[in-house]
């Protein structure tokens, strides 16, 4: 409502108290009726309630708000990674807090296979994120929670995923491998997968 | 001269919050005649909410919110703590206890229809309650923050991704941040601590001032109908006819939750709460996350449904369930209340109690995960081994190597995604078997590209063993396909195994 | 109904005897979980016995024995096999053979020091008395060139009796003419074979193999001549040449 004017001399007159109506104010306290003081204070405490809320709601969608983008992320040696296997390589989230301890770190699948030709896969299985568990023998990643399978080269071979592993952008640098990590990849929020 | 000081003390009380007349309605408001025994459920409820609460309270005092320390704090809780592994073994027990208790509440009053005129809102906050409840459970299985509560947050935030538009967004707020990591399990531990007992104690507060106010619904009787017009002074007549709350009805639900609050304890006494997962380790793939028992079926259900209905399943299903069960009320809300004369819903009740007990057990069993460790860890039975030709012997290692055993099972033994292969030489040919290997089909990976034709050769020959003494190996039904893979040296394989038949 | 649920419960003692059997539950602490009973991280299982039957006992048998893999359990080959030796085929595998790596990528696989578990497990699980085989025993490995035709008598003489003469199986022994079975064991396991058998599947030693009227044990030369015979039976495309998805460098 139109709380800007009203609400001074409504707040001074009421603490001034009691029924003392003098004619000569422009407004007096006859003429803010019950209703009236019920709406302008009403108004007042959610104007109030608004102003606290917003940051506060801020507060709690600031993940949303502030997305920290993925950065390069160092996972080893161009060596470590033999030709024509596939090795679990973990590292440091970007986005870690002090007392994340052990859940401060990731895990990928590095598939090498000739040269520099790279294919680095996240550890979530597309459907619902479970941890694919890597079969070198028959080349198949496997998971867990509701079986789906995929191929050696992340594509889905059986079961319920609706596509195949993430994959993470890579690049090499001075001999050393790394890969564009920092969120947990969804259907609708991939890994960028271009370098 | 006892009896008079404590009286004195409780008239002192009186005086102040004059609070008797109150308390004496309640004990002797009266309800109506034969409720019998199944009244029972809500109250039993609410004593295993208070210790919740109770216990809730208690492990606050040692337990951690951070990913670091949270799985020592329960370990510390668990194996050093005095009396800490009763306490957490008390919570636990308790709070599924208290999801049996509130299903059979639920099935209680949906059976007797005692949510129709004028008890519907009692009804429709209920159903809330029932949601916080489901809250209470997933995010206390996410403060454990053992393996399962860890790939937990991850299937959850994967549904949540799944929104049109603001999924990631939703994942995000899931989150708190662009991992899972210590503000994903502050958020969870704020939820379950501080948000659901707030929301749960509000708004069992109006279910019971409803309760209280529209009172308890009479056993229904065929053909006794529920009309609104009426129904208010039918419902008169049979509180005429009743009896005080107190001391019949009451005792009952006293008995009722004291027995149930022993089997609480004696079960947490006896059978405790282990730690039977690792701690959240997103290092350690060697996971095999499942979670609750009040989330089997859903577990389940995503497993089993086609993927074109699976984003339906995880974004649409919940919240039709919801908005189903607080429309109940409003299509069925007067008219006939015994569950005799209301066959589609009693059929309905008998349906869905199948069904959730049907997908909760095969989410325990989980028969579509591969066995992980059965390729290395699961030995081919001995009475199969002795038998074999070196070939056979050289293709039982490929059955294993090539990770066969994960889906398949021998004599049982084994994964069960795919069928047990134990007699599978009865089914099929040598020729079919060699099909189905490479081309996979059905939920089979292809394995062209991942055997040679030695190994598919060896793995067949060994498959075509598998067949019970005296019972032939099938025999192709047309001309066998003559090729690299299939042709081969089968007249050898063949001669050992007519020497073992005869 | 209610009062007989009351007299049942209030009935001579019971109310104390509950109390009890309660008190006792709790006291007895039976639900108290145990440190032991917690599951470890897989790189921190360091007992032999869970380690061998997660990795090993699907090929290689419960006991080591009866798996369709050569047996572990076996005295004379724990006799002549080195430790190094075992650690290595363990670690990397054998390229190109059905036996894989377990301790190439930690965190998939087992550490090194799991694999000296199982290396020293084994060891410890089936010890192989040193008078049980006296003389000088035939090398595990060799690096000696054999010669088939040579190797052929010796066949004729060890083998052809269970396994043909052209090593095309009998009633007693299966075929190993066979292209597939050649094409997927190596040399080292033909020698293996050869020297140990297969006592747990009925195939004799080194030192049974030739009956009477010689009856006497194989050579080195003859066995190294024997596994030269068997790898000349692989057919054209040899078993150097078969691609091993996911094996390790050698």
């Amino acid at each position: 409502m139109n709380s800007e004017h009203p609400t001074p001399p409504c707040c001074n007159s009421s603490g001034s108290g009691g029924h003392g109506g003098s004619g000569d104010a422009e407004v007096t306290l006859a003429s803010i009726t019950r209703r009236g003081i019920l709406l302008v204070s009403g108004a007042l405490f959610a104007l109030a309630g608004l102003i606290l809320a917003i940051p506060l709601v801020g507060y709690i969608i600031g993940p949303i708000m502030r997305r920290k983008e993925d950065q390069w992320v160092d996972i080893g040696a161009l060596e470590d990674f033999p030709e024509n296997q596939t090795l679990l390589v973990d590292f440091e989230d970007p986005d870690r807090r002090p007392w994340d301890g052990m859940t401060g770190k990731t895990s990928c699948y590095v598939r090498r296979l000739q040269g520099e030709n790279f294919q680095v896969f996240s550890i979530n299985c597309a459907h619902l994120g479970c941890p694919v568990h890597w079969f070198p023998e028959s080349g198949l990643f496997m998971c867990p929670c509701h079986g789906g399978v995929y191929y050696e080269d992340g594509g889905r071979a059986s079961g319920p995923p609706p596509r195949g592993l993430y994959e993470y952008a890579f690049r090499l640098e001075k001999g050393r491998m790394l890969v564009r990590a920092g969120h947990l990849p969804t259907l609708q929020d991939t890994m960028k997968e271009t370098s | 001269m006892k009896r008079g000081w404590v009286l004195q003390t409780l008239n002192w009380f009186e005086h102040r919050l004059g609070m008797r007349d109150q308390v004496l309605e309640a004990l002797n408001h009266p309800v109506p005649k034969n409720t019998g025994w199944w009244y029972v459920f809500g109250s039993a409820s609410v004593t295993l909410l208070t210790i919740q609460l109770l216990t809730g309270v208690l492990l606050t005092m040692v337990y951690v919110p951070t990913p670091d320390l949270a799985y020592q704090t329960i370990e510390y809780i668990s194996y050093e703590q005095f009396l800490g592994w009763y306490v957490r073994a008390v919570h636990s027990w308790s709070g599924n206890a208290m999801m049996v208790m509130v299903l059979l509440h639920m099935t209680q009053v949906y059976l007797w229809g005692a949510y129709k005129y004028p008890r519907e809102l009692t009804w429709v906050v209920g159903c809330f309650l029932f949601v916080f409840l489901l809250g209470f459970l997933f995010s206390g299985q996410v403060l454990r923050f053992d393996s399962s509560s860890y790939w937990g947050i991850g299937v959850g935030a994967a549904m949540a991704g799944r929104v049109p538009l603001i999924g990631p967004a939703l994942v995000h707020l899931l989150l708190g941040g662009e991992t899972i990591g210590g503000e994903t399990l502050s958020r969870f531990y704020a939820l379950h601590v501080f948000v659901l007992p707030a929301l749960l104690l509000g708004f069992l507060g109006i279910h019971l001032l409803l309760v209280m106010r529209q009172g308890v619904s009479a056993p229904p009787f065929p053909a006794k109908r529920t009309d609104k017009e009426t129904y208010d002074k039918v419902y008169e007549r049979e509180l005429a006819e009743g009896e005080p709350f107190a001391p019949d009805p009451l005792a009952k639900d006293v008995i009722f939750s004291a027995l149930i609050v022993l089997v609480v304890f004696v079960l947490a006494a006896v059978y405790g709460v282990g730690l039977n997962e690792l701690p959240a380790d997103p290092t350690i793939i060697n996971a095999n996350p499942r979670p609750d028992w009040p989330f089997l079926p859903l577990f389940a259900l995503l497993s089993l449904c086609p993927p074109w209905m699976e984003t339906f399943v995880i974004l649409v299903l919940p919240v039709a369930g919801f908005a189903f069960l607080v429309s109940i009320p409003f299509v069925s809300g007067t008219g006939e209340r015994s569950p005799w004369r209301r066959p589609v819903g009693t059929i309905g009740v008998v349906v869905g109690v199948v069904l959730m007990i049907v997908l909760g057990w095969l989410g325990a069993v989980a028969p579509w995960s591969p066995a992980m460790e059965a390729w290395s860890g699961t030995p081919i039975p001995e009475r199969m081994v002795e038998s074999l030709s070196p070939t056979q012997l050289v293709g039982a290692v490929v059955f294993q190597n090539k990770n066969c055993r994960n889906c398949h099972a021998l004599d049982g033994q084994g994964g069960t995604r795919g069928p047990d292969l134990t007699t599978v030489a009865t089914r099929l040919t040598k020729e079919e078997l060699v099909r189905q290997v490479v081309q996979g089909g059905g939920n089979m990976p292809a394995y062209g590209k991942q055997l040679s034709s030695a190994n598919v050769e060896a793995l067949v020959a060994f498959l075509a063993t598998l067949h019970p003494e005296g019972i032939a190996p099938a025999k192709p039904s047309v001309e066998p396909i003559t090729g690299p893979l299939a042709g081969g040296d089968n007249a050898k394989d063949d001669k050992t195994e007519v020497a073992r038949d005869q | 109904m209610l009062d007989q649920a009351l007299s049942f419960i209030v009935a001579r003692g019971r109310p104390i005897s509950i109390a009890a059997w309660c008190l006792c539950a709790l006291l007895a602490g039976c639900g108290q979980p145990n440190r032991a009973n917690q599951p470890l991280p897989p790189l921190d299982v360091m007992a032999f016995q869970p380690l061998f039957q997660e990795n090993c006992a699907g090929c290689h048998g419960t006991t080591g024995q009866m798996g369709p893999a050569p047996p572990l359990n076996d005295a004379l080959f724990l006799r002549v096999v080195t430790d190094q030796e075992l650690n290595e085929v363990i670690k990397n595998g054998r390229p190109g053979t059905l036996m894989p790596g377990f301790g190439f990528n930690p965190g998939l696989t087992l550490s090194a020091k799991q694999v000296d578990v199982l290396v020293k497990g084994i060891r410890a699980e089936w010890p192989s008395s040193p008078r049980e085989f006296s003389g000088t025993l035939p090398p595990y490995a060799t690096d000696a060139k054999g010669d088939a035709t040579r190797g052929a008598q010796a066949f004729a003489l060890a083998c052809a009796r269970c396994h043909g003469a052209k090593g095309e199986g009998t009633d007693t022994a299966g075929a190993i003419n066979d292209g597939a079975f050649l094409k997927l064991v190596s040399d080292q396991f033909l020698r293996r074979i050869v020297i140990t058998g297969r006592p747990d599947l009925g195939m004799p030693d080194y030192r049974q193999q030739i009956t009477e009227p010689e009856a006497r044990a194989l050579t080195d030369q003859e066995i190294t001549d024997i596994v030269a015979l068997l790898a000349s039976w692989r057919t054209s495309d040899s078993f150097a040449q078969e691609p091993a998805p996911g094996a390790t460098k050698p």
